[in-house]
């Protein structure tokens, strides 16, 4: 028995289905294709190679080395600091919190998530930034550090979730035929629990990695936004904040505007290739 | 006495680990709320932002008006396709390399940063289209951003529901589309609202998306989906940024984080009851 | 009368055949009890013969009449409406004990309040599940014991008045109470229904089927009336299987 309604339930669902399907496809294919637009005029080899990013100078230089180093400085050094918090927060989560009051945390953790990245920002300009500036006697607090240590509280509970997941089970799977054994808690979580869990910390490392590289605002508040060769304690830029803040002034269908999307694009194939990357580590870790 | 030394070091790292993310997290909201507090009272929440330049005076109405609008926008266009494409993929879909395929594209849209959507809107929607800077554009921006959050999440939601129960709903001879929409849809209803709840506190706080679409420093509660929008998020950057006035961005910024988290508490209790139920 | 009848039936997952060119004929108002060890193709067969088959990936390949025509030349939902099944494991929605025995008329288009009522009550009495669950008909099914919940799924099967009822081995999780309720309630039912019952259980096929067919590595060993497959089987295999020897 098919009804009418039935027939236009299914027919919507696949015309919804297919449009957007084909939607993400088309924004992935556009960016893609902006963005070798100006490879055409530009070679690709050029662009992430050369140093130097002036698109209102005569002639326009526009090159993103320095900006992609940028880009992954901050990120990693947020992955440094984040992950053996992470982990550490992970394990004890496991091993020692009952189900309600981790319940509890957890929900707290998926708050702090929740947090737009642009109190994060706002918070790193009046606590951070200031606290580099009087502390060490810098000109400007605004540097890769700063941008770093915000971006490691923001993907922190990313990390903490995805290990957690993976921790969560081998504890109990594991803990308590070694209880009965009576091997303690911590040596079970140090022997068993922690190496075990590689695969699910790879995996948590690559998700935090990509969240801190395509981050925008916290980022683009504190780290100064020069385009120059990053170092620890100096300003720099990152890919998405130059977007962000060069984008209202280029003129649609400049080079510059063409630049931009080529940033994006190298961007995402950044990411594209750190998550094959993930897979495979991911399937050799499986075997 | 090595062995010793190991698990005490482990212990001392683990116990720090859950303090430090404890302590920033907390940090955070304190630091906002009590900063902020003093700031913030009806007429911060009712009246438009005024005083030279824009936003040293007055509040954020306006703002807040136009959060809540981008973000129904964002949620209404994200979860009719988002839950379309779930049902389409859990239950029509017969072809294992179509539903592979319709995987890779979701994932790596949810790769996509934030940014780079802004980016798109703002070439495809603002200037393509010449739908202009305005609250649809935005809007659809969003909604781009959260489709595949909504998108997963639904998805497992339909996966995790007993296949018994559907398959003995298929077996007293009853239609795909009734078996949905009367068995499944009503048992996963929580989980549906709870990922649409989410992705709209995740819509709300986004501010870069929707810096080249729609978002500016002044305008009024719209009066079109064409209008431009105020937004809480734009609007605290642009106050911090330009060093327009503190103890507004203090407000503003607890404003939006009191929105956000009772938005998260809302869709936890959703989730944990279910939990309770199940159990 | 034969209500169904398999021609030069085969099954499949994949490219693995599961059942082998099965030829059989199942009779109107009797239980056809299938035994044989796992693995054999029994709940195969059974999924075959309400086209659930197509549900779990399998495909199938030769004829199934019903009532002499081509189960393929029905549309599938009539097909399941016609013939119910019961799994092994009890599937309640997750509804009140009402709700489930109403979801199925609803969607054939029952509407009336009084009518609903009188199916979720006859349906119940039917099952021996009124006495016991009808001051929390609107409670939660999922609250009922196994054994309730098992003749909760099988009220649920007959609320669509089909002509066959198929069970995948209701009892095998339930205890000897339980599965004393289920077979008294099966030999009641035989009397407007076919039953087809697949079980694990010699002696429940002993008890209460009027024919029984034995199976094996995907084909028909042997298929007569009960007492003739017990008493005096005429394959070997069978005999072996029925003293025990396949376990």
């Amino acid at each position: 028995m098919k009804t009418a309604f039935d027939k236009v339930s299914v027919f919507l669902v696949k015309v919804l289905t297919l449009f957007s399907l084909l939607l993400l496809s088309f924004i992935i294919i556009f960016i893609f294709k902006e963005g070798y637009t100006f490879f055409k005029e530009v070679p690709i080899l050029k662009f992430i190679t050369g140093t130097t990013w002036n698109p209102t100078g005569d002639p326009k230089k526009l090159s993103i080395f320095n900006i992609i180093l940028g880009t992954l400085y901050v990120s990693i050094v947020a992955i440094v600091i984040a992950l053996p918090i992470g982990i550490g927060c992970a394990l004890l989560l496991s091993g020692y919190v009952k189900e309600r009051p981790r319940l509890i945390i957890r929900g707290f953790i998926d708050i702090i998530a929740g947090i737009p990245s642009v109190i994060f920002g706002f918070i790193g300009l009046m606590v951070l930034v200031k606290f580099f500036e009087k502390a060490f006697g810098f000109a400007s607090g605004e540097s890769v550090l700063a941008g770093g240590i915000l971006l490691a509280i923001m993907v922190l509970p990313y990390i903490i979730s995805t290990c957690d997941e993976t921790m969560d089970k081998l504890y109990r799977a594991y803990s308590p035929v070694a209880q009965a054994m009576g091997i303690s808690k911590i040596y079970i979580l140090r022997t068993i629990v922690l190496p075990q869990s590689l695969r699910g910390i790879a995996a948590a490392a690559v998700l935090a990695f990509g969240r801190a590289m395509g981050e925008t605002m916290a980022v683009m508040m504190v780290i100064g936004n020069a385009p120059i060769m990053p170092k620890l304690l100096g300003k720099c830029q990152t890919i998405p904040s130059l977007i962000a803040l060069e984008m209202g002034m280029a003129e649609v269908g400049s080079l510059h505007y063409h630049a931009l999307f080529a940033a994006g694009f190298v961007l995402m194939a950044i990411l594209l290739i750190l998550n094959i990357a993930l897979y495979y580590v991911k399937r050799s870790l499986d075997r | 006495m090595m062995k010793r030394i190991k698990s005490v070091m482990f212990a001392l790292w683990i116990c720090l680990s859950f303090i430090l993310t404890i302590a920033s997290g907390s940090f955070v909201i304190l630091y906002i709320f009590i900063k902020g507090f003093k700031s913030v009272d009806l007429e911060f929440l009712l009246s438009n932002p005024g005083g030279i330049p824009i936003g040293t005076e007055g509040g954020v109405f306006p703002a807040i008006i136009g959060s809540i609008l981008l973000m129904l926008i964002a949620i209404v266009f994200a979860s009719i396709l988002a839950i379309a494409t779930a049902v389409y993929i859990v239950f029509y879909c017969r072809s294992q390399r179509l539903e592979n395929i319709a995987d890779a594209i979701i994932q790596c849209m949810a790769g996509v940063p934030s940014i780079v959507l802004g980016l798109f809107g703002y070439s495809v929607m603002v200037v393509t289209f010449n739908m202009g800077r305005s609250l649809l554009s935005a809007g659809l921006t969003l909604g781009l951003m959260i489709f595949p959050f909504i998108q997963v999440r639904v998805e497992k939601a339909f996966q995790e529901f007993s296949r018994s129960a559907i398959n003995a709903s298929y077996s007293l001879g009853v239609s795909k589309v009734y078996t949905i929409f009367k068995l499944v849809l009503p048992q996963c209803r929580r989980d549906i609202v709870s990922s649409i709840t989410l992705a709209g506190g995740f819509a709300m706080g986004a501010a870069a998306p929707i810096m080249l679409t729609g978002a500016v420093i002044f305008a009024p509660v719209p009066k079109s989906l064409s209008s431009p929008v105020m937004a809480l998020p734009l609007h605290l950057y642009i106050l911090a940024n330009e060093g327009i006035s503190m103890e507004k961005a203090y407000a503003t910024a607890l404003v939006l984080i009191a929105l956000l988290i009772i938005i998260n508490i809302f869709a936890m209790t959703l989730t944990l009851w279910r939990k309770e139920v199940k159990r | 009368m034969n209500v169904l009848e398999l021609k030069d039936f085969r099954a499949y997952y994949g490219s693995k055949r599961v059942i082998n060119n099965l030829n059989m004929a199942i009779k109107k108002n009797k239980i056809t009890a299938i035994i044989g060890p796992s693995g054999c193709g029994k709940s195969t067969l059974l999924m075959s013969l309400n086209t659930m088959l197509e549900e779990a990936e399998g495909r199938t390949e030769g004829q199934i009449l019903f009532n002499g025509k081509d189960v393929h030349s029905i549309s599938k939902e009539e097909v399941r409406r016609r013939i119910g099944i019961v799994f092994q494991k009890p599937t309640p929605f997750p509804f009140s004990i009402y709700k489930n025995l109403t979801y199925a008329p609803i969607y054939y288009g029952v509407k009336d309040k009084k009518r609903l009522d009188g199916i979720v009550v006859e349906k119940l009495k039917i099952s021996g599940l009124y006495e016991e669950v009808k001051d929390e008909i609107h409670g939660s099914a999922l609250k009922l014991s196994g054994g309730q919940q098992q003749r909760l799924c099988i009220a649920r099967a007959l609320t669509v008045e089909p002509d066959v009822l198929l069970l995948d081995e209701p009892c095998s999780a339930l205890d000897v109470k339980n599965t004393a309720n289920i077979e008294k309630m099966l030999m009641n039912l035989v009397q407007d229904y076919t039953i087809v019952i697949v079980t694990h259980n010699l002696s429940q096929a002993k008890r209460i089927s009027d024919y029984t067919a034995f199976m094996l590595d995907g084909e028909l060993i042997e298929y007569d009336e009960t007492h003739r497959i017990f008493t005096s089987p005429q394959d070997n295999r069978t005999k072996e299987y029925i003293e025990g020897i396949y376990g």
